[in-house]
């Protein structure tokens, strides 16, 4: 097929159907409970159950303390989640996000919005771990 | 003097096909199982990172293609034999294209260096006509096509195995579906189906290196890699451990990356460095990862009531 035919079909089509999804409403993110913390963990990591789950307030992060004494963090990725230790990680907060760096090509960065006191709650979730 | 055959770029000329069946499916499960998610899921960022990887695709093809052509250009002169063009010869090419596209695709789940261009194809955590078209765009460098010398140097035309190749990927796109359950008994045993490639893309631990089928399913059943779908465990879309980017320059190389970082380790020997590119998708040379064996082993010994059942023979 000519590219000058092609090209164009495959930006219309890209565009045409991501602006369908996003009006029919399908780009709204997961929404996270405790249980649902849970089984998003264990799904990836079953043989480190989590003891303590620390949710944000927009529901799209979780930390957990793990039976291991380690720290996971689950995140919603679009309809779904992942999951990560967060060992190795760097945390920088600000005012109004706290900001998770790992050296993981695949998960390098979670932005995570917290209040100061969700800050002050995860901190010492992070200091209860190490 | 040889065969001159040309053949039309399948792949390419199926992409109005593809957008229109998106479309159709995007509609039926809009309108008919939207709440329940029993036919498929879509996610517009999902969706969008996988056509974003198919035009990839398509983009690689274009640039690193002439690779692949020369190589199997050269092997067309180097053999004395022409099978031509006939009917049967192009039946037969499809046949022993898809056994080659079999290999290829064990190889991609069994050899990290292989599965660092595929797992891209894995990526998505849904399981819909777009994520037939998360393609890599790095397949080049897994030298795989080596695998299609022996249909040239039998005589077989690289036009015509491009061509059944290409035929053979626009078969796969329509499978990538839950909208359609299960097919006719006698269809469902001898070709690939909606649900036996369901259970390739499964995360689950019976479903792990499963299915690995192009067109024929029988290859599976054949070489003892066949396991049914059981409604009992619904496949579980996705990677063993999901990504945590849409990213689709950090979906295509993130392997390739990790590769490279697990090689250049301080303090391994040589073998411990060939394994983290070579060994299947889960090695380290600590013992702190798990390949697909390990998670299969740990599965069974979380659900002995497993053993045995389909997905946990051996």
């Amino acid at each position: 097929m000519p590219l000058e035919i092609l090209g164009p079909m495959v930006v219309l089509g890209i565009g045409g159907i991501a602006l369908l999804m996003h009006f029919v409403g399908l780009s709204k993110p997961f929404q996270l409970t405790g249980e649902h913390s849970r089984t998003a963990w264990v799904r990836e990591v079953p043989d480190d159950v989590p003891t303590q789950i620390l949710i944000a307030n927009n529901q799209e992060n979780a930390l957990l303390k793990l039976a291991s004494g380690k720290l996971g963090l689950v995140h919603v990725m679009g309809a779904d989640t992942t999951a990560r230790y967060l060992t190795g990680a760097t945390w920088h907060s600000s005012n109004s996000a706290l900001t998770i760096h790992l050296p993981d090509f695949g998960a390098p960065k979670f932005t995570i919005p917290l209040s100061p006191q969700e800050q002050a709650n995860w901190t010492a979730l992070k200091d209860a771990a190490s | 003097m040889k065969t001159e055959l040309s053949y039309p770029d399948v792949t390419t000329y199926a992409v109005p096909f593809f957008i229109a069946l998106i479309l159709l499916e995007l509609g039926y499960i809009l309108l008919k199982h939207r709440r329940s998610g029993a036919a498929g899921r879509y996610e517009t960022r999902d969706a969008l990172t996988s056509l974003i990887m198919g035009a990839g695709s398509v983009i690689s093809g274009i640039l690193l293609g002439f690779i692949t052509f020369g190589f199997l250009t050269f092997l067309w002169f180097l053999t004395p034999l022409d099978l031509g063009a006939s009917l049967g010869v192009i039946i037969l090419c499809f046949v022993l294209d898809d056994l080659r596209y079999y290999w290829v695709h064990r190889f991609g789940h069994r050899v990290r260096w292989v599965w660092a261009s595929h797992v891209n194809h894995h990526s998505s955590q849904h399981y819909n006509l777009t994520t037939a078209l998360r393609q890599t765009w790095t397949g080049t460098f897994t030298f795989m096509m080596i695998v299609r010398a022996p249909l040239i140097l039998l005589g077989f035309h690289p036009a015509l195995v491009l061509f059944c190749g290409g035929m053979n990927l626009v078969y796969q796109f329509w499978i990538h579906t839950e909208a359609i359950t299960r097919l006719p008994r006698w269809f469902e045993s001898v070709m690939n189906t909606p649900s036996h490639h369901r259970v390739h893309h499964g995360r689950n631990a019976r479903y792990l290196d499963a299915n690995y089928a192009g067109v024929f399913i029988v290859w599976d059943k054949l070489f003892g890699t066949f396991v049914p779908e059981l409604d009992e465990d619904k496949p579980d879309y996705g990677l063993v451990q999901n990504l945590g980017t849409f990213n689709p320059l950090r979906v295509a190389f993130h392997e390739w990356v990790g590769i490279f970082k697990d090689a250049t380790q301080r303090g391994l020997t040589w073998r411990e460095r060939f394994l983290y590119c070579f060994a299947p998708p889960g090695y380290s040379h600590d013992g702190s990862r798990d390949t697909s064996a390990a998670i299969k082993a740990k599965h069974l010994a979380r659900h002995p009531e497993d053993a045995g059942t389909a997905g946990f023979e051996s």
